[in-house]
């Protein structure tokens, strides 16, 4: 299977900005995120790169420290980005609290409001929710011809996009109740001969909190114009996981553009002389039978395997090496 | 006894600023509004009250530690909502009683 397939799926849908790469911990998402952006940066397409994983390695990889700074130009044409969650819900509480001493002419934020906005600034699901914030921030607000998504392990990718349709739901509920109350407000309204009511800020709130959600899950659920490409190694567990994976994306309507085989023991080494140590001898066999079974599996959606390298990827020099394996080879 | 906020301060308003007029055209506007609608207006208004506190527990449910919209966007709501807090706690965590259905 040669590599080049996966850059014939870039050639082939040129409306595809938005690309994403998911796959277990640990199994090149990163590297593929970055060695992608560095190949569509070569052929002059503005791109960027950001990670939404509270634990990025972007900086690793490029050998930079971007962490919180932004878009961060790294060669011609390409950007990446780490984006600083706590930085992020820090400045949101801010603005809440100015909001709430400006609306009400207070000192200080009362007591009881502050001790909410610390504790709920403590749940999990803040971080979380910060970083699909600033995700709709990026994507709505900037002019990239790609973004590269470099996502965040398979479970949390998961709850990531299904927040999406959960959130939509809820606010739409949440939308309609309120929309109820103001029937009710303008009902009581009639009777006592009042003609003018305050306009519901509240709703309009909703309102711009689900457009905000929508657009972003609009971005991952789109056919058009998102590729979503799966990561793994030729191992059994990988592959289990993958396959439960895939199905899960699935019924949430996020669109596979393929996958991508990684860390791939080259098979000449295994036709070397009869020298070759058990220990290898049996991980080339055991990835054959894998690599046959995910071609059985996902059969030509795979777009390429991906050699293991002697070293580990970091710096541009690797990143290059990388993106002709990916995207030249074969 | 205590009330939640809205409420109270919706039922004892007899007859509302608009509804008051000047001389006796005035006062037969008062008592036709009294007769026909105070009672309709009363009610819608109570049970927009209640939704209130329905929207409220559903927006800020993490006060009494009941989360349920995500806390990144109930904050978004929060300053609009500053004077309906204390009232709506209240409201959540008193024990009920026989006058409640009452009143």
């Amino acid at each position: 299977m040669p590599s080049s397939s996966l850059a014939r799926v870039f050639e082939e849908h040129p409306q595809r900005r938005y690309v994403m790469f998911g796959g277990k911990g640990g199994l090149g998402k990163t590297t593929f995120s970055a060695a992608t952006a560095y190949w569509l940066a070569q052929r002059g397409n503005k791109v960027l790169v950001f990670s939404v994983d509270p634990q990025a390695s972007l900086s690793d990889i490029f050998k930079r420290d971007i962490f919180g700074q932004g878009p961060v130009e790294i060669m011609d044409n390409l950007w990446a980005q780490e984006i600083d969650a706590d930085r992020h819900i820090k400045e949101y509480q801010d603005e809440i609290r100015q909001k709430i001493v400006d609306m009400y002419g207070l000192d200080k934020v009362p007591d009881e409001i502050e001790d909410y906005i610390e504790a709920a600034s403590a749940e999990p699901a803040m971080e979380e929710s910060a970083i699909f914030d600033s995700v709709v921030d990026i994507v709505v607000e900037s002019d990239y011809d790609y973004y590269i998504y470099d996502l965040v392990p398979l479970g949390h990718a998961l709850y990531y996009l299904s927040m999406a349709k959960v959130y939509d739901e809820w606010i739409g509920k949440i939308t309609h109740l309120r929309e109820e109350m103001r029937e009710e407000e303008e009902r009581a309204a009639r009777f006592r001969g009042k003609k003018e009511m305050d306009e519901d800020k509240i709703l309009g709130e909703l309102q711009y909190i689900r457009n905000r959600i929508n657009s972003a899950s609009k971005i991952l659920t789109d056919r058009e114009k998102t590729a979503f490409f799966f990561v793994l190694v030729p191992e059994e567990m990988i592959l289990l996981d993958t396959r439960k994976a895939a199905e899960m994306f699935a019924k949430f309507d996020v669109p596979i553009g393929g996958y991508v085989v990684n860390r791939v023991i080259p098979e000449n080494l295994a036709t070397g002389d009869g020298g070759l140590p058990v220990y290898l001898k049996n991980r080339i066999e055991m990835q054959r039978r894998y690599l046959s079974e995910i071609d059985r599996t996902f059969g030509d959606q795979v777009l390429g395997r991906v050699r293991e390298l002697e070293r580990d990827v970091t710096g541009l020099d690797m990143i290059e090496r990388m993106a002709q394996m990916m995207y030249e080879e074969g | 006894m205590e009330r939640g906020g809205a409420e109270e301060r919706e039922g004892k308003e007899e007859v509302p600023d608009e509804a008051k007029g000047k001389g006796f055209l005035g006062k037969v506007r008062e008592v036709i509004y009294g007769m026909a609608a105070h009672d309709s207006a009363r009610y819608a208004l109570r049970t927009r009250a209640s939704m209130e506190h329905l929207f409220i527990l559903i927006t800020m449910g993490d006060l009494l530690g009941v989360p349920i919209l995500p806390p990144y966007y109930s904050l978004r709501l929060m300053p609009y909502v500053v004077p309906q807090i204390s009232t709506w706690k209240r409201r959540m965590l008193r024990e009920k009683d026989v006058t409640d259905a009452i009143f």
